[in-house]
């Protein structure tokens, strides 16, 4: 019997990384999964891969009415949602603090903010009893480091949700909690750079990271299990680390 | 296959509450578990408790000379081992004016040299890729009148975890530690021998917890068997188990 048996989820942020990996961590522990994503071509191939106990939605969380259009097919297709995951998040382009634009800021802070909140808002008439939602943060919130101001203040906002939504829901008997990612090997940067370039940021990681590796999606995904599932019944409001432990210790002094 | 088949464990403060329940789960997974304490009727009722497997082995987590024979008691049992939790503990409440240097001294031997100590010997027998959870508590994050030396050796352990997890990475050991807000165990009652108070202290915490109830050692154990064993790139980290009480 799965650890999610019976659960119905849905995971923005789903077609790709680790809300896909989560997908298929939540399909394997016997839930139906709903993924979302903006992207039409990566929602197709994630429905292709994830097969028939999956559905795969295109939307933006960082669009309201999509949002809404999103959550009528959720109620019309399983009346409930056991399990929230809410993981849609975009880095927005590394830009140091003089060269910030306000539109550059405003999407970061519309797709992993708002897009957050909203997400939450809206899946509220559909949280069952016992429900459990998961936002994701990320290490970024924990540490100072140049070009990314608008990213890791956006995830701090993030943690900060999870515990005013944690505050507020759990008298209807819904959790919430995150998971901070540390670097996870998503696929992005073998994307984003040629082959010789990857060599070198994956040697460079190898000598800045304790563990010497970026976390599998499949790492974080055993998180998000965890937190779906009854097991971690007794956890509200928390941010489970998964990151190597780069945010909690040196092993270079 | 079962879901902790062929894993062994070493559970230090494991004859009752959060670690009885951690080694129960991990026997009905498959695993095998050795579980120490210090009092006889523990001792005696983990026996009856773990009777599918278990190996109940008597020892003073407070002390050196225990520690060391149990690491060769590990030994004999196991060769090497996957998890080792660091359990042992216990709360004195004393109010600043009436902590005597005993009672100072008792809360730092129990709550963070011993748990150092076990450390420092059972390590070099864990196997690469294993793991150590260390128990902490609500209390070294959250000021609770009464707990100062209690909170501050948690406080400790909490700090161990972090260097223990850097120190050890290089045999691929993660160290995580988990930590219980208010947990419904007989060390509850323990610390408040008269009954009235056990039960308007319980009330209290229950009132002021956001999930408005205690714990169960279950919950806990399942926490601890997440860190052992799923967690696989978490290291040097805290997981609060405490419905929400040190997080909102």
């Amino acid at each position: 019997m799965g650890r999610l048996q019976g659960k119905v989820a849905v995971i923005t942020g789903g077609t790709s990384g680790i809300g896909l990996a989560t997908a298929k961590a939540f399909l394997r522990e016997g839930a139906r999964v709903v993924v979302v994503g903006r992207d039409q071509k990566k929602v197709d191939q994630a429905k292709d891969l994830l097969g028939e106990r999956a559905v795969a939605v295109r939307a933006d969380v960082a669009n309201l009415d999509e949002l809404d259009a999103l959550y009528a097919r959720v109620r019309d297709e399983f009346q409930r949602i056991d399990v929230l995951f809410a993981n849609a998040g975009i880095p927005g382009a590394p830009l140091p603090v003089d060269k910030m634009t306000s539109e550059a800021f405003d999407a970061v802070y519309a797709t992993n903010v708002r897009g957050t909140f909203f997400t939450v808002q809206k899946a509220l008439p559909l949280l069952a009893t016992g429900a459990s939602v998961i936002l994701t943060t990320s290490i970024a919130n924990d540490f100072g480091r140049a070009n990314v101001s608008a990213y890791a203040s956006s995830k701090a906002a993030v943690r900060s949700l999870a515990q005013s939504f944690a505050a507020e829901l759990i008298g209807r008997g819904v959790r919430v909690n995150a998971i901070s990612p540390g670097g996870t090997d998503t696929g992005i940067i073998a994307k984003r750079f040629s082959p010789e370039q990857v060599k070198v940021v994956m040697e460079r990681l190898k000598t800045t990271l304790p563990l010497k590796r970026l976390a599998q999606p499949e790492e974080i995904a055993n998180v998000a299990v965890f937190l779906a599932s009854d097991e971690s019944s007794y956890v509200l409001g928390a941010e489970l680390v998964a990151d190597g432990g780069v945010s909690r210790f040196t092993s270079v002094f | 296959m079962e879901r902790y088949e062929a894993k062994r464990a070493v559970i230090i403060g494991g004859t009752s509450g959060m670690g009885l329940a951690t080694a129960k789960m991990l026997l009905d997974g498959g695993a095998r578990v050795l579980v120490t304490g210090r009092s006889q009727a523990g001792l005696e009722s983990a026996q009856k408790e773990l009777a599918k497997g278990g190996v109940v082995v008597s020892s003073d987590a407070r002390s050196l000379t225990d520690i060391d024979a149990l690491a060769a008691r590990v030994k004999a049992e196991f060769g090497a081992f996957d998890l080792l939790f660091v359990n042992a503990g216990f709360g004195l409440f004393a109010p600043l004016e009436n902590t005597t240097e005993a009672i100072y001294d008792e809360m730092f031997n129990l709550n963070a040299k011993g748990a150092f100590f076990a450390v420092q010997k059972l390590a070099p027998l864990i196997n690469r890729g294993g793991s150590v959870v260390l128990t902490t508590s609500v209390a070294n994050v959250k000021g609770m009148p009464g707990l100062a030396a209690y909170g501050a050796a948690k406080a400790a352990l909490r700090s161990f975890a972090r260097v223990f997890a850097a120190e050890l990475l290089p045999r691929e050991i993660r160290v995580n530690a988990v930590t219980p807000g208010p947990i419904d165990t007989p060390i509850l009652n323990k610390a408040f021998p008269a009954k009235d108070v056990a039960a308007q202290v319980t009330e209290q915490m229950r009132g002021l917890n956001p999930m408005k109830r205690l714990g169960t050692s279950e919950e806990v154990a399942k926490a601890v068997l997440f860190l052992a064993f799923d967690a696989t790139f978490t290291t040097g980290a805290e997981l609060p188990v405490d419905g929400g009480w040190s997080q909102l």
